[in-house]
């Protein structure tokens, strides 16, 4: 196997480690202690290794390391950066709301939804849905996930 | 009870909820160790064949390979049936299923012992794979096993019901056909084993019942259960996919770890977890029922074959509650079962919420439209007319006497929906409109809690509670927590019963040193058997500090109350608080501050013979009402919404209950609309989630829950559980809405668009 000096930009900081030069991102993240990143399908259905990638939503399963080298990423573990208690609203919310269950899903879920609350505030209960579409839960029946976009997004709204 | 519950009926948050918020919680495959290996296994080529030859010197010398072994290797017993010894750990002889596992790998990185893997050779002489219950019973069908294709044969025989079908004004009598449901836990199977010093082993697994892991790996080593430690992981989901199957890597990552002396991973792929896990079963329903004049019922007779694979697995108890309960909430004076367990090439059957039932519900509450409709009811009245109350004898005759709110749930759950009115204003609508078809149909559920009384063996449930001197206490439990919030159960009634604050209660990951074999967490039980337990020690501990109390602050124990980590008086006067006391009671009077808890319910009579007997402790009712729009250009369904009325005892966290309703909810919708596993000689076609769906945030219904509370005396606290019924009656209240909607009767499930646009196109219901 063809080990290489991988580096990545992990929330905020800089993490490099030889790995297979063909190692997909999701493990890259992983085998640098990124563990709260989830493989739950390996092909871009389930959203469970869902991180941002320059500020945008990614299922790091479908990426090679390799690509994305230079590129800010943000993992579960970075989420809540710069936010009180180290906790983004979402997070919070998520909590509040019961929107957790077995938490394997939760990882991808907060990723998009944060970056949701973030980024689209206006967003309808239609597209709040459409938003979390690609992040499969087989727990919660998604009604408190949802209900928790919403709850941030008015915290984050009194915040501003 | 008399005292006001401070953290009974709340939306305390979960104890595990901030690990898991910001990816802390540490799921099976975050663990890794020095010297760890990989595992992989080679599984069969075919669905049934003869083994003649296997050859794995090419492998054994590849690169990184520490291992490789098969069937002659495994130190204690082959085996791995948890009911019926008919299962070996690694093929023998013969191979029955596709996952049937030929040989393992261990070597340094998955990549190794993967290209090792694919280095065995093995020899087969396939024989005639058998793909349908009827094939397997058909006169001089190949023999899946050496003592035929029917594994079991159970029944329920109640008065005469030849007798009841004669004084029946209408009969009808039809056969459904349901199909497999994967779990889709989010989380694959995986597990660590670590080679004790002590000969023994340790496990970490995704997993619902760690006792079900220590005796199989225990039989497969050939050691005692006190050398194998069963630590349960973080578990991504489980609803029953967990409960009997998880036992099979663990069992091959034992034998690993024992024969290299290393650790062992054995994480699944998701395509690997969909073809070897286990399944709902495939189920043939042929339901017969017959009414008198006014709607009640006089005879139900029902045939159930049920499609178990290669293998029992868990299918001999799974169909025991298809058999006892096949005829859902209603009164049965005279009735009939007959079920059939049935050995065929297809994928595993095993454990999966609802547990049987929700096959037999989805062709009992269709029977029950048609039923009505025979006879001119609507479908409220019809059922109204036939629920089960106090004093009523279920089908195994046993009788209701405690907590019976059939009718009131029921009643709930139309008049919340507006079940009456919607259904009138639905057909108007599918007047005029010509493509677009709304229907409304009822989905009932009456459900045994707790294991059924031929596995009351493993009924007993314990914990342990420590309190320590600074007056935070610890518990454990023979329960798992798999996302359903059982550890946060456990740690209310901890805190409610000893007067401490939640957020000083720790629960421990489930462990098998801790607590004596307490069952698996399946049927619903957990709340009920662990949370009674958790009371139990509580309350050891609880008279022990009292006694204490009592003698440092000079009042009379049963003055003294404890609440929020405070020692007051009944009047409410502040003694001091628990820490204080909690380090007196150990530092000065050295009293033990552990407790262990333990719970059964009385002892139930079954006649194995008739199928008569107390077949569960108590019963739980769940009535959900669903609101379909179908398409008939496209034949898709959307739900609108369901309303769930859930008969609940007493809510312990409203939160975590509405968690399992409306998850589900969503599992039933997946299951009658979407889910469908498609398979070719044995083999699944689609494992994987591009091509098997479930549903997503766009496919989910509005749920709108109703819960009656009416408290059961064996329930902590009244409680009953809830993590089954909120899934049963889904699917037949969709699939009674969408056959309303179209005007056509729908016999199997699950009603995808191509099924319904090609059954209404044969039934000329698309001119
Ligand atoms: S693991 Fe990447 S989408 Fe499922
Ligand atoms: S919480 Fe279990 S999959 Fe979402």
């Amino acid at each position: 196997m063809n080990l290489e000096e991988i580096t990545l930009k992990i929330n905020g900081a800089v993490r490099s480690a030889p790995m297979p030069s063909a190692i997909r991102l999701v493990d890259a993240l992983r085998r640098l202690g990124y563990t709260g990143t989830k493989e739950g399908c390996g092909e871009g259905e389930c959203g469970a290794c869902t991180v941002l990638l320059d500020g945008r939503p990614v299922n790091s399963c479908l990426l090679f390391a390799k690509q994305v080298q230079g590129k800010e990423i943000v993992t579960v573990e970075g989420v809540g950066r710069g936010h009180p208690d180290g906790m983004h609203p979402f997070q919070k919310a998520l909590v509040a709301a019961g929107g957790v269950q077995c938490g394997f899903c939760t990882p991808g879920v907060v990723v998009t939804g944060a970056h949701l609350c973030d980024t689209r505030p206006q967003a309808s209960v239609q597209e709040i849905k459409e938003a979390l579409a690609g992040n499969l839960c087989r727990c919660t029946g998604y009604a408190k996930i949802v209900e928790a976009v919403q709850v941030a997004v008015a915290e984050l709204g009194k915040q501003s | 009870m008399g005292e006001t519950l401070r953290n009974i009926g709340t939306r305390a948050r979960r104890v595990d909820a901030l690990e898991k918020v910001t990816g802390r919680a540490r799921y099976v495959d975050d663990l890794e160790l020095v010297g760890m290996l990989h595992l992989k296994a080679l599984t069969s080529a075919h669905a049934h064949a003869e083994l003649l030859s296997i050859d794995t010197r090419a492998a054994e010398s590849m690169p990184g390979v520490f291992a490789v072994v098969t069937g002659k290797d495994v130190p204690g017993e082959n085996q791995i049936g948890v009911q019926i010894a008919d299962q070996p750990l690694l093929a023998s002889g013969k191979v029955r299923q596709m996952s049937d596992r030929i040989a393992l790998v261990a070597a340094d990185t998955a990549e190794h012992a993967e290209a090792a893997v694919r280095a065995i050779k093995v020899e087969y002489r396939p024989l005639p794979v058998i793909t349908h219950t009827d094939e397997a019973l058909a006169p001089g069908a190949v023999k899946i096993h050496e003592n035929g294709n029917v594994m079991t044969k159970k029944q329920v025989i109640r008065g005469d019901v030849e007798q009841g079908f004669a004084a029946a004004a209408a009969i009808v009598e039809d056969v459904y056909e349901v199909n497999y449901q994967e779990h889709a836990y989010l989380e694959p199977n995986g597990c660590i084993a670590i080679p004790e010093p002590d000969g023994g082993v340790t496990i970490h697994a995704s997993a619902q019942a760690p006792f079900y892991i220590q005796k199989a790996v225990a039989r497969v080593l050939g050691v005692d259960y006190a050398r194998v430690r069963v630590i349960q992981a973080t578990t991504g989901g489980g609803f029953g996919g967990k409960e009997d199957y998880p036992s099979e890597p663990s069992a091959c990552a034992a034998v690993l770890a024992m024969r290299t002396g290393r650790p062992v991973k054995f994480v699944y792929d998701r395509a690997q977890d969909l073809a070897w896990s286990t399944k709902r079963h495939r189920m043939k329903v042929t339901n017969k029922i017959g009414a008198d004049g006014e709607g009640r019922i006089t005879a139900a007779q029902v045939r159930i074959d049920c499609d178990a694979g290669g293998y029992t697995g868990l299918s001999a108890i799974v169909s025991e509650r298809s058999n006892s309960t096949a005829f859902g909430p209603y009164r049965t004076p005279t009735a009939r079962v007959d079920t059939y367990v049935v050995y065929t090439n297809n994928l595993f059957g095993g454990a999966y919420r609802g547990f049987g039932t929700p096959q037999t519900t989805f062709a009992m509450e269709a029977q029950m439209d048609e039923l009505a409709a025979r006879l001119g009811l609507s479908p409220a009245e019809i059922r109204r007319r036939n629920i089960l109350g106090p004093g009523d004898e279920t089908t195994t005759c046993q009788k209701l006497t405690e907590s019976v709110p059939g009718i009131e749930t029921f009643e709930a759950a139309l008049a919340r929906s507006g079940y009456e009115q919607k259904r009138r204003e639905f057909e108007a609508f599918n007047q005029t409109s010509r493509w677009l078809k709304k229907g409304i149909g009822i989905g009932a559920c009456m459900y045994g809690g707790g294991l059924h009384a031929g596995g009351q063996f493993l009924e007993g449930s314990g914990a342990l509670v420590h309190l320590r001197p600074d007056g935070s206490v610890l518990v454990s439990i023979g329960g798992t927590e798999l996302g359903q919030g059982a550890f946060t159960v456990a740690a209310q009634c901890a805190a409610e019963t000893l007067g401490v604050a939640l957020e000083h209660v720790r629960v421990t990951p489930s462990s098998t040193d801790f607590v004596t074999d307490s069952g698996p967490t399946v049927a619903s039980r957990t709340t009920v058997m662990s949370g009674n337990a958790v009371i139990d020690a509580a309350r050891q501990l609880k008279g022990r500090i009292l006694e204490a109390a009592c003698e440092l602050y000079g009042v009379p124990a049963d003055e003294i109350e404890l609440r929020e980590g405070q020692v007051l008086k009944r009047d409410g006067t502040r003694l001091g608080s628990l820490k204080e006391l909690a380090n007196t009671a150990f530092a000065v009077k050295k009293v033990n501050l552990s407790a262990q808890g333990w719970y059964a319910p009385p002892r139930k009579t079954w006649d194995n013979a008739r199928g008569n007997g107390d077949a569960y402790s108590s019963y739980c009712f769940a009535m959900q009402v669903a609101e379909v729009e179908v398409d008939l250009r496209s034949g898709r369904t959307r739900v609108v919404r369901v309303t769930a009325a859930h008969d609940v005892g007493q809510v312990i966290n409203r939160t975590l209950i509405e968690g399992q309703i409306e998850g589900g909810v969503v599992q039933g919708v997946g299951y009658a609309l979407m889910e469908d596993l498609k398979l070719d000689q044995g083999r699944c076609l689609n494992p994987s989630f591009t091509d098997y769906l479930i549903p997503t945030t766009l496919d989910v219904p509005e749920v709108d829950i109703v819960l009656i509370e009416q408290p059961h005396s064996a329930g902590p606290f009244g409680a009953k559980g809830i993590g089954e019924p909120s899934l049963i009656p889904a699917a037949a209240a969709v699939a009674n809405a969408v056959s309303e909607a179209v005007g056509y009767r729908f016999r199997r499930l699950p009603l995808t668009p191509e099924r319904v646009l090609m059954s209404l196109e044969e039934a000329g219901k698309l001119r």
